[in-house]
């Protein structure tokens, strides 16, 4: 018996020496070390960035990311990330050095602003992506949205709404229901410029033309007689202007009564200014994109109850849906690569994910996810099918890009009529070409 | 005891655990010590690696801007040399080296690019101070391709005359195709390109996440990572000024890292990054998890080896501890050996002492005695008197030396049971015709009872048993006082196997009774209770010794029950074999008997009597009164008729009359059962037809009785003349080297009236018989040990000789050597039977008498 056990650890012992051995016996095979490296498949990707902070969480980035990772690796292909955000309002606007970079040939996948899609599209920059797999799984107004010249230039992994974001706890402080009409949006900021909120809005350069377009627009997609309405502007026997004036009258009214800062907007960059006052609750009333009530580097944690609700308007509260999208250089050094890469970014399984994760609208009409409680107004009327684009590929004068320039100059000092002149003017160079 | 010891030891144990402890903490401050400065020294090696690392991107952009400068100065001398430099500027080609080309004539604020548009210095900042190889360099900007790019103008001279200023536009884009491709540290390190001036950030990492490729300006990546430490700012700051490279810990996302802000072309740019510590000093760690390993592997081979050592000595230990324990047993074994050895032999000194008395006192009666009978020879009544006494004193002297022979065969093993068939009854008949006597003469009252024996023919070996009995029954007698009361039980136990009975037997007095410290030395040999009282009883101290040796021989067990003056109980427990030829019914149908009335009022008795009549086939019908048998009497036809006569008594008779007339049938034989007054009973015989049967009630006992009665019926045969006349006229041819045994052979069988020649050893007897006439002699005694030739050989040669009666002549050995195989010893030799010595002249008559009867059919 002991003989036997002496054995057994003997027979231990030895197999843990060869083990060891064998761990250290990995030397050198040779004098010459070759080293092979295989060659990177890349695409480039410009996209714009937001300023870091370190213990926030980006939702929307992760679930961005996961779908990349997603496509990497069943491509092995690596998604390189060139990045570009404005340091101030004098520097070269994200859309400006898109389309710099575009028309250049600089990189392969874009995340493109609406106008900048229109603008690329029309110049022909930009690949036809209807032939993709995911193309037959969009929703029609997403396809609508992204059509230049009958070609597919763009996909979006969201549908951005955007709405008002307002802190119902101040709202219920002061006894008022969260506007529905222009008129009840004045009267609430009447209410609390009243009670000491001097600034009842917060607005950056970007945003305040959701105003507008809610306004303008809201009979337009909603009266039942869109294609004709849209078809009268291109042909020129409607006006733009007449469509936005309200909105710019309304914006004019608000900046007069002080409850928007037209100084400070014009020179704010989104959040970034009016973000910190918002959640110090000490503005009532902001406006963003769907993705800002879901990620913390935005409003997504708030020590209040916060509601996203859509902009006022004679039809009652009316989101806006500018639907961005990814869009491939026509020209790109890698295009095949990239198209396949945005195939499976945009497939339903990775926009399932997309969607679970960041909790929005998904383009593909097959993604449904509940979103958070704060975006319950808005995203019922988005359910009911009442909304406004704030883009439309099929509208002569590109509108995302013109009205927020155009928003701009009312900031500036203009007046409506001088704003809507502009319009004109772009709709005359539009029937022009 | 043992736990004081026991802490002892764990004292003891204490030093040698700290010791380990304490090696082992030196051990393993050596290897964290090294382990250390191993870290510390891979560490300072690994920041000069990154350090090469950063000096290597530093040159290779120097280099790359160097190269640039060099291009361009080249590319100034050849539009120097044109005749229409615009034209020149307006054919070059956009390049991935060149973004833009541009001339702007001397004395001009405009000039002309290569895209074809009209160009200014307007947004070109090159109030920095930059320059590379002396030509000045601008801040950093977004060019017209939306990428960051920088431009650096050179003066465009003709024969020493400055006639317009070169402007070239490079895209960082172009210095990042030269930088790692696959990062630092296994793309662990993040590396940006920083404008000096504007402190924003021109070149981002390439295949790196959003988050990592998302650092806008200094100031973001210092919210990124969360540079708060003002003193850290601040010395990067001072080294922006100066153009100078520094190195800083600080911890991105949870993850020691070591940050670096590294001057390019005199710090217009810098390269900026970091990287985490643990990748930097991949290859200490590496070092450092190899020693534990190490370590770990030493410590474990090294516990392990402590385990088996222990292993090792815990069986040693246990071994020794057995050999110990082993060795105490032995020790304790050999001191109770030395223990018994001591007392053996102080037992045998004593035996010996005892022996030398009770030797020395027959001995001494019968010298005593001889001396007197030659004095007294001419008196016939003192020598009637004086010869009584010798033969007492030599029977006892007999007796003596008999219980030391069989003490000394038994301890050495030599007994030997002889098993045969035997009845019961005989060993309760012999050992009752012993005892009783004894019991009678010191007037005590020796009963005996027979109860639940289901068979009374057994095998065994009788006359042991015989022996026990009388052993226990003449102890008994001895050691109770006159008047006492001695018990024989033979009590038949539940059979454990149908061959088997088992038997109890108990002998009880109410003697004087041992002490307990007796009792556990009893069945010791050379033994004997010593007092007052029993000194005077004679006894060997073997008898007991002999009585254990012999009831376990024969796989038996006895025990003793005794309290001094109370008395005393031998118990012995017996399984003997039932012997084949038991059942023996064909009697009783050759007797004519099929039923027997019993009349037995005690109700043991009546079921013994059931008992053992259970196997003859005998229809037993029992009364407990003469009425109940009158009854029984009535209603059948019996041919035996049992009265016990210790009830009935003198009416015994009557009762056997008034049976017979009922039965109606005056010759139906009857027996009394008695067990006390046997000779009264036998007045009752008078009935004609009965007899006295002794109790305990067996069947043979019966069967021999009935026998008896129909033997007395029948005439009896007349004896043979001179059949009983013993040696008359008979001639013994005698081998006896011993004169006295001679000598005393002769004498006594002259008296018996036959004659005797002697001679000295066995060969004579041989010569002797062989020269001797046919019948000259009727029989040969043979003494065994003998000088020249033993008897056993002398018989032999006599059967060999070529006579006729050689082969017939009755041998009969006769010797001192008289145990059983001694016999055997000598029927084997040839030899028809054996007498032992001393000589018993009936035993040798009887054994003559079979003889003849053997040889005369």
């Amino acid at each position: 018996m002991r003989t036997k056990r002496t054995k057994r650890a003997a027979a231990f012992l030895a197999g843990l020496m060869t083990l060891q051995l064998a761990a250290c016996g990995g030397g050198e095979t040779g004098k010459v070390i070759s080293i092979e490296k295989e060659e990177d498949r890349v695409v480039n990707f410009f996209s714009p960035m937001e300023k870091s902070d370190p213990d926030a969480e980006n939702v929307a980035r992760t679930a961005s990311e996961l779908t990349v990772t997603m496509a990497e690796e069943a491509l092995g292909v690596t998604m390189a990330y060139r990045t570009y955000t404005a340091e101030s309002y004098q520097d070269k606007t994200y859309d400006d050095v898109a389309l710099d970079r575009a028309r250049n040939n600089m990189d392969d996948i874009y995340l493109l602003n609406p106008d900048t899609v229109l603008a690329l599209g029309a110049e022909g920059k930009l690949m036809d992506l209807s032939g993709l797999d995911s193309v037959k799984n969009l929703r029609d107004v997403v396809k609508v949205a992204n059509t230049v010249d009958g070609k597919l230039v763009a996909i979006p992994q969201e549908v951005a709404a955007y709405g008002l974001f307002v802190n119902k706890d101040l709202f219920d402080q002061y006894d008022l229901a969260l506007p529905e009409t222009p008129e009840e949006f004045l009267e609430c900021c009447r209410v609390f410029q009243e009670n000491g909120i001097e600034t009842p809005v917060g607005a950056n350069r970007w945003w305040l033309e959701t105003f507008v377009f809610a306004m303008g627009y809201a009979d337009l997609y909603n009266g039942g007689n869109t294609e004709a309405e849209i078809a009268a502007l291109n042909s020129g026997e409607a006006r733009y202007s007449d469509y936005m004036r309200p909105g710019f009258a309304f914006l004019k009214e608000l900046m007069d009564r002080g409850y928007i800062d037209a100084e400070k907007a014009l020179v704010s960059e989104a959040i970034e200014a009016e973000g910190p006052d918002f959640l110090a609750g000490k503005t009532p009333i902001v406006m963003a994109y769907w993705g800002a009530a879901n990620t913390e580097t935005a409003y997504g944690k708030t020590d209040f109850e916060m509601q996203v609700i859509g902009f006022p308007t004679s039809r009652g509260p009316m989101p806006v849906v500018p639907i961005t999208g990814y869009g491939i250089g026509a020209a790109a050094a890698h295009r095949e690569d990239a198209a396949a890469m945005l195939d499976i970014m945009t497939s339903d399984e990775a926009l399932q994910i997309y969607s679970e994760t960041n909790r929005v609208i998904s383009p593909s009409k097959n993604v449904k996810v509940d979103c958070v409680p704060a975006l319950r107004p808005l995203n019922e009327r988005i359910e009911e099918g009442v909304y406004v684009l704030g883009s439309n590929a099929g509208m002569s004068v590109e509108q995302w890009g013109n009205t927020c320039l155009i928003v701009r100059q009312l900031l500036g000092g203009a007046t409506v009529d001088e704003c809507m002149a502009a319009f004109d003017e772009l709709q005359a160079a539009a029937l022009d070409s | 005891m043992k736990k004081t010891t026991g802490k002892k030891e764990k004292r003891k144990g204490r030093p040698l655990l700290f010791s380990i402890l304490l090696v082992f903490c030196i051990l393993g401050s050596i290897v964290y010590a090294v382990s250390r400065k191993i870290e510390a020294e891979m560490s300072s090696s690994a920041i000069q690696n990154l350090s090469e690392s950063l000096d290597l991107i530093q040159c290779t952009i120097e280099a790359i801007l160097g190269s640039q400068a060099d291009f361009q100065i080249l590319v100034a001398q050849e539009i120097a040399r044109m005749e229409d430099p615009e034209s020149y500027i307006l054919g070059y080609e956009k390049s991935q080296a060149v973004a833009r080309m541009s001339l702007i004539p001397a004395g001009e604020t405009e000039g002309v690019s290569n895209t074809g548009e009209a160009f200014t210095e307007e947004g070109l900042d090159f109030s920095a101070g930059g320059t590379v190889r002396g030509l000045p360099v601008s801040q950093s900007y977004l060019n017209y391709m939306g990428t960051w790019s920088y431009t650096i103008k050179c003066p465009v001279e003709r024969d020493g005359r400055e006639i317009g200023t070169l402007y070239a536009e490079y895209i960082y884009d172009a210095i990042d195709e030269s930088l790692p491709r696959d990062g630092f540290y296994n793309k662990q390190a993040s590396l940006y390109v920083m404008d000096a001036r504007s402190e924003r950030f021109v070149l981002k990492p390439k295949g790196m996440g959003m988050r990592t490729a998302g650092h806008l300006n200094l100031d973001d990546f210092y919210r990124a990572n969360d540079i708060r430490d003002g003193e850290i700012r601040a010395e990067v700051a001072a080294c922006l000024d100066k153009g100078s490279n520094i190195l800083f810990y600080h911890d991105v996302r949870n993850v020691r890292a070591l940050n670096y802000m590294w001057a390019i072309n005199g710090g217009t740019i810098f390269l900026v990054g970091y990287v985490p510590v643990q990748a930097i000093q991949q290859e200490g760690r590496t070092v450092n998890e190899n020693i534990v390993i190490l370590v770990a592997s030493m410590l474990a081979a090294f516990f392990l080896c402590v385990l088996l050592y222990y292993l090792s000595w815990r069986q040693q230990d246990k071994i020794h501890r057995e050999r110990e324990e082993e060795r105490k047993l032995y020790n304790q074994q050999l001191s109770e050996a030395l223990q018994a050895a001591r007392i053996a032999s102080e037992s045998k000194t004593t035996f010996l002492s005892n022996m030398s008395h009770d030797i020395r006192t027959p001995m001494n009666a019968v010298l005593g005695f001889t001396t007197l009978l030659n004095r007294d020879a001419e008196n016939p009544a003192k020598v009637r008197e004086y010869t009584k006494k010798i033969m007492a004193s030599g029977q006892h002297l007999l007796s003596l030396i008999n219980d030391i022979l069989d003490v000394s065969k038994i301890e050495s093993g030599k007994v030997v049971l002889n098993l045969e068939e035997f009845d019961l009854s005989g060993v309760t008949s012999s050992v009752c015709a012993i005892i009783q006597p004894m019991a009678k003469d010191k007037g005590q009252d020796f009963q005996m009872y027979v109860t639940g024996i289901r068979h009374e023919c057994l095998v065994g070996d009788e006359t042991r048993i015989n022996q026990v009995l009388i052993n226990l029954l003449s102890n008994a007698v001895k050691y109770t006082p006159e008047g006492g009361h001695i018990r024989l039980r033979m009590i038949g136990r539940e059979q454990r196997s149908p061959q088997y009975e088992r038997i109890r037997i108990e002998v009880e007095d109410d003697g004087y009774g041992m002490t307990p410290e007796y009792l556990t030395t009893i069945f010791d040999a050379f033994t004997r209770a010593e007092n007052s009282t029993t000194n005077k009883v004679q006894g060997t101290g073997l008898g007991m010794a002999i009585t254990k040796s012999i009831v376990e021989l024969m796989g038996g067990t006895i025990e003793v029950f005794s309290q001094v003056d109370r008395g005393s109980l031998f118990r012995v427990e017996l399984e003997l074999r039932i012997a084949e030829s038991e059942a023996d019914r064909q009697f009783w149908v050759e007797k004519g008997i099929a039923r027997v009335l019993a009349l037995e009022p005690d109700r043991e008795e009546q079921e013994s009597i059931q008992t053992l009549m259970k196997n003859t086939g005998v229809d037993l019908a029992v009364a407990s009164g003469p009425e109940a048998a009158g009854e029984l009497a009535r209603e059948g036809n019996f041919q035996l008729i049992l009265l016990d006569w210790d009830t009935l008594g003198m009416d015994a008779a009557g009762t056997a009359l008034a049976l017979r007339e009922t039965l109606g049938d005056s010759s139906v034989p009857v027996l009394f059962l008695a067990e006390h007054d046997e000779e009264e009973a036998e007045e009752a015989l008078s009935v004609g037809r009965a007899g006295v049967l002794k109790k305990p009630f067996f069947v043979s006992a019966l069967r021999e009785k009935l026998e008896e009665l129909w033997r007395d019926g029948e005439e009896a045969p007349p004896p043979e003349a001179g059949k009983d006349a013993g040696l008359e006229g008979m001639r013994f041819l005698a081998a006896e080297d011993n004169e006295i045994n001679a000598e005393i052979l002769e004498e006594l069988l002259s008296l018996e009236g036959a004659a005797c020649e002697i001679v000295e050893n066995g060969r004579l007897a041989v010569e002797r018989f062989r020269e001797s006439e046919k019948g000259r002699f009727d029989a040969i005694l043979m003494d065994v040990q003998m000088p020249v030739m033993s008897g056993h050989d002398a018989a032999r040669a006599i059967r060999a000789l070529p006579r006729e009666d050689a082969g017939k002549i009755p041998i009969i050995a006769m010797t001192a050597n008289a145990f059983a195989e001694d016999e055997k010893a000598a029927l084997d030799a040839g030899m028809d039977a054996h007498v032992p010595k001393p000589l018993d002249v009936e035993l040798l008559k009887s054994v003559i008498k079979q003889l003849s009867a053997r040889k005369e059919p």
